[in-house]
């Protein structure tokens, strides 16, 4: 006990809140972690009482779970590049030029977070049938930019206001033309944001289960949704390892990005005007 | 041509591109289920099914609750984060920078896994219930606590994250000066801190409120049968019942919700600010 009088009431209270925060937000991770790994996990027993890589070689070896993470990542890939392609010319617009009706432009994003996202894929599914785009590939990356819209828009956005209006400026006044400023000055400075925001949107396509469910059963099964099926049908072993395996590419992407990815970029994003 | 023609046609060119794929997959689906909401079975106007979303017992007991959880989540969320951001705005130690660097993960874990985990962990047996004992494990899936504890966990790092940011834009100079001229911690709080960081309260609640009403795979996973979530209320009224004029009148219902409160959003973000529109 004196070891613990000596460390201080304050540093006591706060490794009690690190223990809180850890448990809470990790722990139900750290189970399913556990949970991929354990050969036999009794009902009372704390930890599993045989480890074994069984049910890894059983997912990995059922062509058509090995095929929904190809797709997965395939998908998350081409709805990045589309949206890059499509979304950072309107970020740099709403951050640097006038036009009529810009604030219209740029808060009506806002409407793909403010109808219900359930409501949304239903209507658009009505649609899908109407124009023949049910379960088919550009059905599904059509769903997946909606999500991704408003985050490529806005994030990048604050990045480009942020550059420094001067520099721009100065190159200018020694002779470079303004795609050559844009390249050479404003899109590396604003390269934190995009990369932020590219990342989100790789994830947030690759984790997009409702709306690729809607539209793509039964010929696209992407990992998300084959996780529906696996949920019900597959003992909680399969499922965990399955769960390891969809959030692995996660971390790794938020390690590599994690020099980019700090609160503010994303931050700024949500505030614009 | 003027230079403001050009600049407002170059403007509209690059805008353009991501607005029709907004204005065919988003606005069209929106106006479309508007439509659908007001339509009767012969194809004419009627109120029939917004009538029978605010008659129907069942439905405006689902209402109630998920204006309960959505309020409830809303606030527990923006305590719990706005705890940590000043926790960890205000503290260099080691178990703060390790807070700092762990917090987001949550945010990135896919929805159906985060689900899927929770389930294992705090089910009647599971790993929670073998280390305190199935006797004293409180019910929290299919329930409402777990509905509840799986948004905090959902929102609580991009909220955090918000406000963190927020906070961080506080000149350092303010609160030495503030303490300088004899405030305590208290005032210290309430005086700066707290109106130096509301507005950005208002746009994490925004985003906090639109997320939560609509969901649909959390309280579809976890929750009980009944009352249940408008989300999912939604899709049991179009894919069970087939009943897509009410499962549309849902979903406008709960879009004037979050309009309204996109509404102070876009009023609070626009406010004092010099750019033309």
């Amino acid at each position: 006990m004196w070891y613990f009088r000596t460390l201080g009431k304050r540093k006591i209270i706060e490794f009690i809140f690190l223990c809180l925060f850890m448990l809470f937000f990790f722990g139900p991770l750290l189970n399913l972690l556990l949970l991929a790994f354990a050969g036999e996990w009794q009902y009372p027993d704390i930890l599993p009482s045989v480890w074994s890589l069984n049910w890894w070689s059983f997912v990995l070896q059922d062509e058509s779970l090995v095929r929904s993470m190809w797709l997965s990542f395939v998908i998350a890939t081409v709805v990045t590049l589309i949206s890059i392609i499509i979304c950072i010319p309107a970020a740099y617009a709403f951050a640097r030029i006038r036009f009529p009706l810009r604030r219209f432009f740029l808060f009506s994003f806002l409407l793909t977070n403010a109808f219900p996202k359930m409501g949304l894929y239903v209507a658009i599914a009505v649609l899908f049938y109407q124009m023949n785009l049910m379960n088919t590939f550009t059905g599904i990356i059509l769903i997946h930019i909606i999500n991704t819209l408003m985050f490529m828009t806005w994030i990048p956005s604050a990045a480009f206001e942020n550059v420094h209006k001067s520099q721009e400026e100065a190159a200018r006044d020694v002779g470079a033309s303004p795609l050559r400023v844009f390249w050479h000055i404003t899109l590396p400075m604003a390269k934190p944001g995009i990369i932020v925001a590219s990342v989100f949107t790789f994830l947030s396509s690759l984790n997009e289960a409702e709306g690729t469910f809607l539209v793509g059963v039964p010929n696209y099964q992407t990992m998300p949704v084959t996780m529906y099926s696996i949920i019900a049908d597959y003992p909680s072993t399969a499922g965990a390892v399955f769960s390891v395996i969809l959030t692995l590419p996660t971390i790794i992407l938020l390690f590599a990005a994690r020099r980019f990815v700090g609160a503010d970029a994303f931050a700024n994003g949500f505030k614009m005007k | 041509m003027t230079k403001k023609w050009k600049s407002a046609i170059l403007g509209l060119g690059l805008v353009m591109p991501s607005f029709l794929i907004l204005l065919v997959l988003v606005m069209y689906p929106v106006w479309s289920s508007i439509k659908t909401s007001f339509t009767g079975a012969d194809g004419q106007f009627t109120f029939e099914h917004y009538i029978y979303i605010f008659t129907e017992p069942l439905i405006l007991n689902n209402i109630r609750h998920t204006l309960t959880v959505t309020i409830l989540s809303c606030s527990l969320v923006l305590i719990i984060a706005y705890s940590i951001a000043i926790y960890l705005r205000f503290n260099q130690s080691p178990i703060a920078k390790w807070i700092n660097r762990t917090y987001l993960i949550p945010m990135f874990i896919p929805g159906v896994i985060a689900v899927y985990g929770f389930i294992n962990f705090y089910r009647d047996n599971g790993w929670v219930a073998r280390m305190i004992g199935e006797e004293y494990m409180p019910s929290i899936i299919y329930n409402v606590k777990g509905l509840l504890m799986i948004n905090i966990w959902f929102n609580v790092p991009f909220t955090t994250m918000l406000l963190i940011s927020a906070l961080q834009a506080i000149p350092n100079s303010i609160i030495e000066g503030a303490k300088d001229a004899g405030a305590n911690q208290w005032r210290l709080f309430w005086h700066f801190i707290l109106p130096l960081s509301y507005r950005t309260m208002l746009v994490a609640l925004t985003f906090l409120f639109m997320g939560i009403i609509g969901s649909f795979t959390a309280p579809f996973l976890i929750d009980r049968n009944a009352p249940q979530m408008l989300g999912v209320s939604m899709q049991q009224h179009f894919s069970v019942f087939n009943a897509i004029e009410q499962s549309s009148s849902l979903a406008v219902f709960m879009f004037l919700l979050c309009s309204i409160v996109g509404y102070f959003y876009i009023y609070s973000n626009i406010k004092g600010s010099k750019k033309e529109l």
